[in-house]
């Protein structure tokens, strides 16, 4: 009873950020993404050598600079649902706002990452290793735009005095996950040896 | 009420899918797809050996598509009922739905017209079988479109009318997700983006024959508490 008791009107000790639909299309992404990796791990051992100097030719001061922003920006995000939570709206929007920029500066650095890699004549064509790395980081790169698309619409929610806190949740989940697969991308691609 | 009508147009959905299942793998042999990287004589030897196989299973892939036409109505049926007086997403989904069908008539059109003559120069065989395959794994953009629609109209309801749950929203989110490696088939004879690959082809299969299955169940619930919200 006791337990009870504190727990009514406290938040659920297990507390699900967002709606919990949100949690369908993340796991299932997530079981993709899982796929993706296995199927470049199997692959990159059938010819490790050819991995291995490929791999040799990335330049690892953009994947820094990508997983720095992306930390980043996930970090922001993170600090705006809270800043919407203690109810302050005016700090939410600008940490949202910051959060898209780190975005933009992602999808900058992987631009001039991609134009050097075919400036150098790397292409989606060349061997295994840079069809995962185009695809890879591609596919990665399309979920960044569809999560700026997300943080925009979740700034103009907080700009709201009362935001919805559970949507802000749900699109911050999103971005936690984009910033979950680069984390795995990064080392998957441009570190393992 | 239009209960019985909708019942049906949702029960076409696993018609076809079994229809399907006979004709295409069973009858045909399609299941696994054939390699990208098989030469004309491989080809031409596949059609020469199992012509009528062939011709059977590719007239039933061909005539039990129409059927998805009426499950992709009562899914136009159902979101009606989110959407109202201004059915956007219900006629984008209807629209793309219905384009849909062809990617299956189309491909087993021109399978057909390999089988129809076997005997013809390799080469040629090779490259109706080509064509097959990549209008079969190749346009996503119909189910894409037709997958968001749907999702977003589930997602954008805020109304009174629940005929499915949220989460189906995002389920067909990701499921319009899943279908878009299929337009990399274009650049890889091997591999998990060639056509017969792991992305383009096993995981799009997968997807599809669980996106049936829910929307099935999904919308004959929906359409019976529609029946019973009618009675009372």
């Amino acid at each position: 009873m006791a337990v009870a008791d504190t727990a009514r009107g406290a938040r659920p000790l297990r507390h699900l950020p967002g709606e919990p639909g949100v949690w369908v299309f993340i796991a299932g992404d997530l079981v993709v993404f899982a796929l993706l990796f296995a199927v470049f791990v199997h692959d990159r051992a059938q010819d490790p050598q050819l991995f291995l100097r490929s791999q040799g030719t990335l330049n690892q001061g953009y994947g820094l600079i990508n997983t720095l922003l992306m930390l980043s920006s996930s970090w922001l995000v993170a600090l705006a649902v809270l800043a919407a939570r203690a109810g302050r709206p005016t700090a939410a929007p600008r940490l949202l706002a910051l959060a898209l920029l780190c975005g933009v500066g992602f999808v900058a650095a992987k631009a001039f990452e991609w134009s050097e890699k075919i400036g150098a004549g790397f292409t989606i064509a060349s061997n295994d290793f840079f069809m995962y790395y185009y695809l890879l980081t591609g596919i990665h790169l399309l979920h960044v735009l569809i999560g700026m698309g997300v943080l925009a619409f979740l700034w103009h929610i907080a700009r709201n005095p009362k935001p919805a806190i559970t949507t802000l949740e749900s699109g911050a989940s999103f971005w936690h996950l984009v910033d979950l697969l680069w984390i795995v991308l990064f080392p998957l691609l441009y570190l393992i040896h | 009420m239009n209960t019985r009508n909708q019942l049906i147009g949702a029960w076409c959905g696993p018609a076809f899918v079994v229809l399907f299942t006979i004709g295409y793998w069973l009858i045909a042999h399609y299941l696994p797809p054939h390699a990208p990287t098989a030469t004309a004589e491989d080809v031409a030897a596949l059609y020469r050996q199992h012509t009528t196989q062939i011709r059977l299973g590719m007239l039933l892939m061909m005539s039990c598509s129409g059927l998805m036409a009426g499950f992709v109505a009562v899914i136009a049926v159902q979101l009606r009922r989110i959407e109202g007086q201004t059915p956007v997403l219900t006629y984008t989904q209807l629209a793309s739905g219905t384009v849909g069908i062809l990617f299956f008539i189309l491909p087993a059109l021109l399978w057909t017209a390999a089988a129809f003559r076997p005997e013809r120069d390799p080469e040629l065989l090779l490259l109706l079988n080509d064509l097959g395959w990549i209008f079969f794994l190749m346009p996503f953009t119909s189910f894409v479109v037709q997958n968001l629609a749907i999702g977003l109209a589930i997602l954008g309801n805020d109304g009174a009318a629940q005929p499915f749950p949220r989460w189906a929203g995002y389920f067909n989110c990701w499921v319009a997700v899943l279908f878009v490696p299929g337009g990399l088939l274009t650049f890889f004879k091997s591999g998990p983006f060639a056509w017969n690959g792991l992305f383009v082809f096993w995981v799009p299969l997968v997807v599809f024959l669980l996106w049936y299955g829910i929307m099935f169940v999904l919308l004959r619930s929906a359409i019976q508490r529609q029946a019973t919200a009618g009675r009372a």
